[in-house]
């Protein structure tokens, strides 16, 4: 990955391109790639559908080799959800096909003159930017079909729905699954309104005549590699239970914790939540013919997906995952799969991120558009309303917190103007703190669990004691970032927590790719320093100390069956990114 | 809160119905134990599961909705509720792993030892997750579960056919009748309000 491509949309007589020696980006990828140059390109107090904002897209250090569990995609911009900077990712094909193609970022700039939509095609040779005005509007499935007949299966699509076009601050980007189904998203932050800005329909990545990138030490490498897959799948997380029931497995343990946050973070337990877990919806998808394991892009060897069909056995949606369950199901109180994957259907074809889009609709329910449990109504507000692009779909569309004002609703989950995610956080404390200190907005994979233990970050914190959440946290993000860099799926968090030698592996195979030595030390500091530029970014866009706080409800209104609050004080949260 | 039952049932059934089980496993079956004992000895000498099995396999569990760090000291009590889970993917599945790294983040969760317990008869409602399911319930059915009237029949309406090609026969109060009797039987029996000790013989 030695280059970069530049588009410039915006250039005289149309969209312009440009190739630049990859330089910094060479040996870098993922997050800390995309946080760098919006950092350093993007004016912070730009609008950010603007001309002056750009969409970034980098495939991860190690996508495009043989390295499993390497194809992350990652998209920053500045979000026009949060109005801060934003990172995305997502699986499926796109980061494995750009990165044998040799391209460390692409980067899309500027904003056409006249109201033409456009699709970039991207092969070894030459990239191509045409008018096609016939793709207006159409959502991602039948954009993708359509597609297809032109370039066939065996390249990769990222491509936005409607939602996109409209420029919703909840559009999402599709990438396509090895299936070639538009199923995989860089959902959060309204990405897809960015790439919508730029009037850019769909890329599309031909890596026909490309090979595998190769390591500087092949044997050292593939041994690497052979050592971290076998931790992966010998460990309980990675090689059982999420391939048996994906992440949905986590629903009956949240409800058992009382943290599974129900009609609209009114309780902490659903009481059908049973009916929805991971489990339930493992067994409804193999009795129907659907698959309860399978990977979003090739080389997964966890393989957390799935494909879920419909009554008749006929393909509905891929596997959804705990948080759109959640979001869908107990967050508007439905305890129905099928009405649930029909909403997830729903969100991946009109190119809306599935969280934003489930935890708006619950707001809209305590707002009394529809009931909580109305399982037709909330298909209708997706498809006839967001889907169509009415005035209440744009407000839907537009993300919670815009859902919120506009129905006068008081208890409005959102952080930095981003819906939460599926853990209530007066149940566990501790993500209530990266929730609200998170670069990002309310986001679950910000702090992830990552090795701390092993890298140590900031010191040793007793995992029995109170105290310390606001450090377990700070260690937590700064570990993520540099993960997030990497371009590996974040599942593989638990065999390198657990398994010193599975992370070992991890830093073996960046080594051995890139000819370095890598240690614990350089992963903290990469972490840290991606951190601190986009801290820097939103500072400059004008977020200050006070933004990173949650909704006052979740101090004042005990959560049942624990009664809880939220009981970190705002000055430990101030001191989340004092570090040296 | 002494076990009264008003039915026993014993089911002979071949071992892949397990999974009709599924649902009522998730949702928690009350066996009858003797209460006061801590979670480890509950599991380990009442139920028969091994020792290694607790500490390796079930490694996320919560005792009335509490986190458990460790499963020695926590005395389940009469009426108790006790959930067991394998691993647990996510931040706030690693948080709630028994003594994990994280423990602290959940920490107004966590189950703090109670040093009174009246040991006695009593029963206690078990709730399996994931692949506890399948490692786990079989033994639980084969011990005994308590079951409402209402909840037999439930599990017997959704696994109709299942039953009908997987039942051996079945004993009511230790009398033997053909499976093709099952429904009809209990439907003249049974109320949806009587209790029923439920035991299921598993066959290969």
């Amino acid at each position: 990955m030695d280059k970069i491509l530049r588009i410039n949309m915006g250039a005289s007589g149309g969209p312009s391109q440009s190739i630049e020696e990859a330089g910094e980006f060479t040996a870098l990828g993922g997050r800390a790639t995309t946080s760098m140059i919006v950092a350093k390109e993007v004016p912070p107090d730009c609008h950010p559908l603007g001309a002056e904002n750009k969409l970034v897209i980098a495939p991860g250090m190690l996508s495009g080799t043989a390295a499993a569990m390497s194809g992350r995609i990652s998209v920053g911009c500045k979000s026009p959800l949060t109005g801060g900077i934003k990172e995305s990712n997502a699986g499926g094909q796109v980061a494995q096909v750009m990165a044998r193609l040799g391209y460390a970022a692409i980067i899309i700039e500027g904003k056409p003159a006249t109201d033409d939509l456009y699709k970039i095609h991207i092969d070894k040779d030459k990239v191509t930017i045409s008018v096609d005005n016939n793709l207006k509007l159409m959502d991602n499935y039948p954009l993708v079909e359509k597609l297809r007949e032109e370039y066939g299966d065996k390249v990769a699509y990222m491509t936005i729905g409607s939602a996109g076009e409209r420029k919703m601050a909840a559009a999402s980007i599709a990438c396509s699954d090895p299936e070639v189904r538009p199923s995989r998203h860089c959902g959060r932050g309204g990405v897809g309104a960015v790439m919508g800005a730029k009037q850019v329909k769909a890329i599309i990545f031909d890596d026909n005549g490309c090979k595998h990138r190769q390591p500087k030490d092949p044997e050292k490498f593939k041994a690497a590699n052979r050592a971290y897959v076998e931790g992966i799948r010998k460990h309980a997380v990675s090689g059982e239970g999420l391939p048996a029931y994906g992440t949905n497995i986590l629903t009956n343990v949240l409800n058992e914790a009382g943290g599974y946050p129900t009609n609209n973070f009114k309780t902490g337990f659903f009481e059908g939540g049973t009916k929805i877990s991971g489990e339930a919806q493992a067994e409804l998808e193999i009795k129907r013919g659907g698959l309860a394991t399978h990977g979003c892009h090739r080389g997964c060897v966890i393989q957390c997906s799935g494909i879920y069909n419909d009554k008749d056995g006929k393909f509905l949606t891929k596997q959804p995952e705990y948080e759109t369950v959640w979001s869908h199901g107990g967050h508007c109180g439905i305890d129905d799969l099928d009405t649930i994957a029909m909403l997830d259907f729903l969100d991946d074809n009109i190119g809306v991120d599935t969280i934003e889009m489930g935890v708006a609709i619950g707001v809209a329910m305590d707002g009394g558009v529809i009931e909580f449990g109305d399982c037709e109504g909330a298909i209708r507000l997706v498809r006839d309303e967001v889907g169509k692009g009415t005035p209440l779909g744009r407000i839907l569309g537009g993300g919670a917190e815009m859902t919120g004002k506009a129905f006068a609703v008081e208890r409005v989950p959102v952080v930095k103007g981003q819906a939460l995610p599926a853990y209530d956080p007066r149940t566990v404390q501790g993500i209530g703190v990266t929730y609200a200190t998170s670069t990002m907005g309310a986001d679950h994979t910000a702090g992830y669990a990552v090795a701390t233990n092993i890298l140590k970050v900031g010191g040793d914190v007793d995992p029995l004691k109170p105290e310390g959440q606001v450090d377990l946290s700070r260690n937590l993000q700064i570990a993520t970032t540099a993960i997030d860099a990497t371009g590996m799926c974040l599942f593989i968090a638990f065999p390198i927590l657990d398994q010193p030698e599975t992370f070992e592996a991890l830093l073996d195979l960046l080594g051995a790719f890139y000819g370095i030595e890598m240690t614990g030390d350089d992963v903290v500091a990469l972490g840290k320093k991606v951190l601190n530029l986009e801290r820097e970014f939103n500072t400059k866009a004008g977020f200050g100390a006070e933004d990173d706080r949650l909704p006052r409800f979740f101090k004042t209104e005990p959560l049942a069956p624990h009664n809880l609050t939220f009981a970190v004080k705002d000055e430990e949260l101030d001191e989340l990114y004092n570090w040296s | 809160m002494q076990a009264a039952t008003d039915l026993n049932l014993q089911l002979t059934l071949k071992a892949h119905l397990i999974s009709e089980f599924y649902p009522l496993l998730q949702r928690g079956v009350w066996l009858p134990v003797i209460t006061g004992d801590n979670v480890m000895k509950l599991l380990n000498n009442q139920l028969g599961i091994a020792e290694a099995y607790v500490t390796d396999r079930i490694t996320t569990l919560f005792l009335d909705g509490k986190a458990i760090d460790d499963a020695a000291a926590s005395i389940v009590k009469d009426g108790s509720t006790l959930a067991l889970s394998s691993a647990m993917p996510g931040l706030v599945g690693s948080t709630m792993r028994r003594g994990g790294h994280l423990a602290a983040m959940r920490g107004e969760i966590t189950y703090h030892p109670t040093q009174t317990a009246t040991i006695g008869a009593g029963k206690v409602k078990i709730k399996l997750f994931n692949m506890l399911m399948q490692e786990v319930g079989p033994l639980l059915l084969e011990r005994g579960v308590l079951l409402s009237g209402a909840e037999l029949i439930t599990l017997l309406d959704e696994g109709a056919s299942s039953f009908r090609d997987g039942c051996d026969s079945f004993a009511l109060n230790s009398q033997l009748y053909p499976c093709a009797e099952l429904g009809g039987k209990l439907l003249t029996t049974l109320a949806p309000q009587q209790t029923v000790l439920l035991k299921v013989v598993w066959k290969d």
